[in-house]
Order: C-alpha cells, then structure tokens, then sequence
C-alpha cells in the first residue's frame, strides 16, 4: 500500500506538500536542518528523503559563504569529504529527487548520494554516519522500533538522530479545526491535485495511528538514543523528536 | 539567600576528601525552561562526573505553554534517561573545545575541533542548547569551582581585612580569564545576548556571592543586594578595564582593581558609589544588571 502510494503522489509530491501545509513545509524542514548544525566533512543519512528536501538544505547550510567566511583554515579541504546519502524505498521519488538536483546545479556534486534502500535494513556500515534525519517518513514504515534500531546502529558515536513528523494535536479548539481540515479538506485536495483521493486519505489517517509524541520518544530512547527530546511547532501538528547516540 | 538556596537543592559532598563541588548547572537551567518527565532512575554517582539530583527535586518549576499559529514557535519537553552519561561526554567536549577558542573564538567551530580531538562525531554540538553560550558558560562554571577550591584551601586568606581578601579573590578569578583575553570581548558579547543573559547573570551573581562569602559577609536585608552590586560594578569594570591592558602581566589591571576596591569599601559614599559604579558599568555588563539597580535607586 505504502509502494502504490508512493508511486502515484511522486510526481505531485512536492505540490501537495506546499497545499497541504500551506507553505509550512518549508519552515518545518529549515528548522529540523538548523538543528541538525550540518558541518563540513560530514557524513548525513537523510531516510525516506527521496525528493531531496532535506538534503539540498543541508548541503546549502554546509556550503554557505558565512560557513566558509569562519571555517577553521585547518580544515579547508573538508568541504570536499561533506557526503549526503539520499535513501529511499522507492525509486520514482528518487528520480523526482534527482531532477531537481540537475536544475538546482547540483547534478555532478559528488556530495550527494542517492540511494535505493529500507529503511528497516540499511545497506550502510555501523558507525558509519554523522547525522541521521528523516522527514514525514516514520509514519509509513511497518516497524518503527527497527528503524529506530538501525538508525542507531549506523550512527557514529556523538551522532544525532532527528525526526520531523506530523503529530498529534492537544489544543482543545485548534484539535477540532485540525481534524476538520485534515479529513475533510485534504483528501478533496488530492483528488483535485493529484486525482488520487484514496492516497492521501490513507496519508491523514495514517498520522493519527502513529504514536503521540511522550510514546515515540520512549520508543526513541529505548532503541538507545540518550538526551530524547521533541520540539512541537504549530501546536503539535508538527514534532521534531532528537536523539543522541552517546 | 542564593547560596543556601543552592546548598539546599544542588550542593552535594564529594566522597573524595570533603571537597565542595559545585554542580553543574545544566540542571538548573533546564528546570527553568522545561518540564521534566522522569523515568525512576537512580542517579549515578563516580567521583569524577558531577552527580545528577533525582529529577523530582527540580520538577518544582512550571511550564508555562505558549503556542502562536506561526512554525516558530516552541515548548519543548525533555526527557532523561539512565543513565544521564551524556553530560559527562559533552563535558569533555567543551574541556577539548577550550583549547581551540584561542585560534578560532568562542564559535561552534571550537567546538567542532573540540569534539574532534575527544574523537566524538562533531553532531555533539548541535546538541548544546546554545551552542557558543554553552562554552562560555561551561568556562564560567569552572572557572567558579576552581575558585571555590582556591577559597576552601587557601589559608592565608584568614589573615587578611575583608578589603585584600576581596581583592585577592577577584584579581585570582580574572587571571583565570588571562589566557583567552584576546577573544574575551567575544564571550562577553555572548553573554549579553538576550537569550543568554538570564544564565550569564546567574552565573557572576553565584561569583559575587561566593568572593563576598568568602570575605566574611554577614550583611542581611538591602545591605546584601548593595554590597553584591558594589562588588559586581567592580569585578565587571576590572573585567572590562582587563580588556585592553597591555602592561605586562596586567600589573596596570590590577591597580586599577585595588582602587575600585578601595573606593568601595570607603564607608562614606556606600550607596552613591554604588549607583556611579552601576551606571559606568551598564553597557559592558548588559542591560539586566542595569535595569535591577535603576529599580533600587528609584524606590
């Protein structure tokens, strides 16, 4: 179901995204990569990450001139060692995500990666990464603890593990216009989009089933992550939980 | 009246050898903006990581939930886990990073080095709350304790009128401070930033506490508050008078310092000294410590 899904909202992904949210995508995805505090030479796992959001800002942070203005001289060449592993389940998300590499510039940038994998069963070595993050991608998978088991296996020691995803809403009125608009306004949205009403119904109620937020940093902490804290913005519609593998 | 506070809530015995440690104020500062929701833990005590209260006896302070229909906005909830080890790693982190703010000042990519030369993965720094005022505020703290230990062990200090035993202890807290003298201005720029200055505040209040302790105070009620005042117009305007020195091992500092001192403790012009050491002192020390003393002479 998650496959079929994925394959018919690819190619309107990003449109929905900016329907859906308003907009508000963009600054929830800013804010989870200034926390992140990307920095040169670093190696990052964006998971289910496939359109790139996330990863061209990270890059963008590693690369900025104000960084580069106050780089440590030592360290110049570390621009160069900078990796970003896109990994996805599917490949037509990738596709999408290496397109807009190509129009951004980006295309021959050796520091992207895009690659093909579950995130249940990462294809990467252990104590391999600096950075983990994964964005509106947790809620889809079938088995959250083994995500959240191999993220922590391919993290480095002192990695950080960060995850932005829609969550649950307690404002007692603001509760009630939420549920309105999520079941009512967005699967009409994508039937209109994206002419696929039964994808995106799937996608609101698969938000409620996920757990509230004290319950996910539990599961994040068990999996062995320490420092577990969560962020919410926009009352709750949006949790960035973090984690520190130390 | 901070200081019993502290001793009650945080202050605990080093089984080592009956010396004071001053706790970590991560804990603090994390009451204040956070809620906490803890596990049952039992804290961890070894000798030479600082000892983690049991969460409930910080869970006194409320949170307060503000939330704006804009992304920005963020009440944040924190929990612990057992065991809390990574705050003795982030210690290390900063220790290492102390080495490096002379080449690279008070930045995050100090403590990238830092992190490095500990052989942590440099993602620790996005971590820290506030990543530069972390440092700052790490230096400050342990600049205070090797203070305190300086003050439990000194013996000659007993022989002194409370006027030299002043000036002792604060000429000792500023040569702590000699070695980063060229990137000091950063630091203090950092404390005075909006969000740090809270914690900055709290930390020289703790300081001027603990030299006027040691000094032998016993003053109560507003005689209190104007002797710390004094006492802070004095160590800040050293600190800042410290800044662009250049006599050989700031021998010049350290006369100007005596005579601050000395002004201070003149009994005749107490509270109105107080109120011209506040006023020259404003700018460098922050708005806060401004603002405090503006409400005291208006009363």
């Amino acid at each position: 179901m998650v496959g079929k899904v994925f394959s018919n909202v690819a190619s309107n992904y990003d449109l929905m995204n900016d329907f859906m949210s308003g907009g508000l995508h963009r600054l929830w995805k800013d804010r989870l990569v200034s926390k992140l505090s990307p920095f040169p030479g670093m190696k990052h796992l964006d998971v289910a990450g496939g359109t790139g959001d996330v990863a061209f800002r990270i890059l963008e942070s590693v690369n900025s001139i104000k960084r580069r203005a106050l780089q440590d001289p030592l360290n110049d060449d570390l621009q160069e060692e900078t990796r970003i592993y896109v990994c996805d389940i599917n490949p037509n998300m990738l596709d999408v995500g290496k397109n807009r590499a190509l129009e951004k510039g980006l295309g021959e940038d050796k520091s992207l990666v895009w690659v093909q994998g579950d995130a249940e069963a990462l294809s990467f070595e252990d104590n391999s990464m600096d950075g983990y993050t994964i964005a509106f991608g947790i809620r889809n998978v079938t088995h959250i603890e083994k995500v959240l088991s191999e993220a922590y296996r391919v993290l480095k020691w002192g990695g950080r593990f960060l995850c932005l995803e829609l969550s649950h809403v307690d404002i007692p009125v603001f509760k009630e216009l939420y549920d309105f608009y999520s079941f009512s306004v967005i699967p009409r949205l994508g039937e209109i989009v994206a002419g696929d009403r039964e994808s995106y119904q799937y996608l609101v109620e698969s938000i409620r089933r996920f757990p509230p937020q004290e319950k996910f940093a539990s599961m994040i902490a068990d999996a062995g992550f320490q420092k577990v804290e969560y962020e919410n913005l926009v009352g709750g519609v949006v949790a960035i939980h973090s984690g520190l593998k130390i | 009246m901070y200081r019993t506070v502290v001793n009650r809530i945080l202050l605990t015995k080093n089984t080592g050898g009956g010396r004071r440690c001053l706790l970590r104020f991560p804990d603090l500062r994390t009451a204040v903006t956070s809620s906490r929701f803890s596990t049952t833990t039992e804290p961890q005590t070894s000798p030479n990581r600082p000892l983690n209260p049991a969460d409930s006896s910080t869970s006194s302070s409320s949170t307060s939930f503000q939330t704006s229909s804009g992304a920005g906005d963020i009440p944040r909830q924190e929990r612990k886990n057992p065991p809390a080890e990574y705050q003795g790693e982030q210690a290390r982190v900063l220790q290492a990073s102390l080495r490096h703010v002379l080449r690279l000042g008070w930045s995050e990519e100090a403590m990238i080095a830092g992190a490095k030369e500990v052989g942590i993965s440099p993602s620790i720094v996005g971590s820290f709350p506030r990543k530069e005022a972390a440092l700052v505020e790490f230096f400050m703290d342990d600049c205070l304790q090797r203070l305190i230990d300086r003050i439990d062990s000194g013996e000659e200090l007993q022989d002194l009128i409370p006027s030299q035993r002043i000036y002792k202890l604060v000429r000792f807290r500023l040569e702590m401070q000699a070695p980063y003298i060229s990137k000091w201005p950063q630091a203090l720029s950092i404390q005075a930033h909006p969000l740090n200055v809270s914690t900055s505040f709290k930390q020289r209040a703790m300081l001027v506490d603990e030299i006027w302790h040691a000094a032998g105070d016993e003053a109560s009620g507003l005689d209190w508050y104007v002797k710390r005042t004094v006492l802070g117009g004095v160590y800040s305007t050293t600190e800042i008078y410290m800044l662009t020195d250049s006599s050989p091992e700031f021998r010049d500092t350290w006369l100007f310092l005596d005579n601050r001192v000395k002004d201070a403790f003149d009994l005749k012009k107490t509270i109105q000294e107080a109120t011209y050491l506040a006023e020259a002192v404003g700018a460098g020390m922050g708005s806060s410590l401004q603002g405090f003393v503006g409400k005291v002479i208006q009363r």
